[in-house]
């Protein structure tokens, strides 16, 4: 099952990725302003939301690898090897 | 690292050098203050201009390189880096992508020369330099198109902190802490949507203090820019400018890039259209690609098209 971190300091409360997300996974606490992953069973690993986040506060693990991006080899490479 | 360590246990011995760059970088190793001397514990420091006055390159566990390839002189000292250190570091975003002298790839060398010494419009005109000064190279390339590079440290320079990190990490032999994170994953401002509809130039108007400057219609390049810094420039009213280059995903996947990323962040907190505020940062692309636009993995995207949005510029303002 995919699995979801959201890093809630890095949270900046925008409220996008429970726009976008086509399952519903989030709602959104009014209160501390900030998302809040309620159905992580339900999330299909489309990372729609992970791309969106404006802080990169949102992680997926153990999702099916999907080729469904190009990265550029070589400067995955080098981005390994970034401090 | 034991208090107790002596002179002979500091077997690890540094290099630094810089080439085309503002010296910032170099400072902000100094701005370590005293954790600098947990540091010492374990370095030695020998070619190192900001800190010593050692001017050949002595063999060297670490070589530190910050800066950009602009010069002729800028390639050999990289080079004398290279053969001197075991390990190299491309040191600050000059170094790893080519920094703000990048923009001068927009230009021929002779016309960059010319517009400063013959024909600058602010001073009297005066012949180039011809001697003693190092010639300027065909383009501004990042450290790694002269000489091979095992680390990379962007930041503009970047943060103490993260400096300390690293250096603990290298003496410690593990793997040091490097976050995926933008520049918002830092900042405290609100994020919120609001009905702003056009996009604002920094000095139109006083920026709310607690609210996201997308939402309130200014460019902010924070959500597109990896975080190298904490975030101190939108902390202090000041929207990131990106200096610490683009997210990891930026540079790694070529179809996405640092305008389109932006423009579709504000254009849900806004409503301003994305067209408008890809446009926007078209126009003004020498500023938000100064930093990396001389690194391929920017300047070579298939959408990064530069020339043709400065002359589109031109050609709206004409």
């Amino acid at each position: 099952m995919v699995r979801m971190t959201l890093h809630e300091r890095a949270c900046r409360g925008c409220e996008m990725c429970v726009d976008i997300c086509p399952t519903q996974v989030f709602s959104y606490d009014r209160e501390r302003r900030i998302a809040v992953i309620d159905h992580e069973e339900d999330c299909i690993a489309c990372l729609s939301c992970s791309y969106l986040c404006p802080s990169g506060a949102l992680q997926h693990d153990d999702y099916p690898v999907v080729k469904n991006f190009y990265r550029d080899l070589e400067f995955t490479r080098k981005i390994e090897k970034f401090l | 690292m034991s208090p107790q360590t002596t002179e002979t246990d500091r077997t690890i011995t540094l290099n630094a050098e810089w080439l085309s760059d503002c010296s910032g970088c170099h400072v902000a190793i100094v701005d370590l203050h005293e954790k600098i001397l947990a540091v010492l514990q374990s370095v030695r420091i020998q070619h190192f201009p900001v800190l010593t006055d050692i001017k050949d390159y002595p063999k060297a566990t670490i070589g530190i390189v910050s800066g950009a390839i602009r010069t002729e002189h800028d390639r050999q000292a990289a080079e004398a880096m290279r053969a001197s250190c075991d390990l190299i570091i491309a040191w600050g975003s000059c170094a790893v992508y080519g920094g703000i002298s990048g923009a001068g790839n927009l230009h021929a060398p002779e016309d960059l020369l010319k517009a400063v010494y013959t024909e600058n419009k602010t001073t009297s005109p005066h012949p180039g330099p011809s001697r003693e000064v190092s010639p300027l190279r065909p383009v501004v390339t990042p450290l790694d198109q002269v000489i091979d590079v095992d680390l990379y440290m962007p930041g503009c320079a970047p943060h103490p902190t993260l400096i300390f990190e690293a250096l603990t990490a290298l003496v410690e032999g593990r793997t040091p802490i490097a976050t995926q994170e933008s520049v918002c994953g830092r900042c405290t401002r609100t994020m919120q949507k609001t009905e702003v509809d056009c996009i604002r130039r920094p000095s139109e108007g006083l920026p709310d203090r607690e609210l996201c400057f997308l939402s309130q219609g200014y460019l902010c390049m924070g959500s597109a820019t990896l975080d190298r810094c904490m975030s101190p420039c939108p902390q202090n009213g000041i929207p990131c400018s990106g200096c610490a280059g683009a997210t990891m995903r930026v540079l790694t996947e070529p179809n996405r890039d640092i305008r389109t990323e932006i423009a579709e962040r504000m254009a849900r907190l806004t409503s301003i259209p994305r067209e408008a505020i890809v446009k926007e940062i078209e126009r003004n692309a020498k500023t938000h690609y100064s930093y990396t636009m001389a690194t391929a993995m920017i300047g070579e995207k298939p959408t990064f098209l530069i020339r043709q949005w400065l002359a589109d510029a031109e050609a709206d303002h004409d």
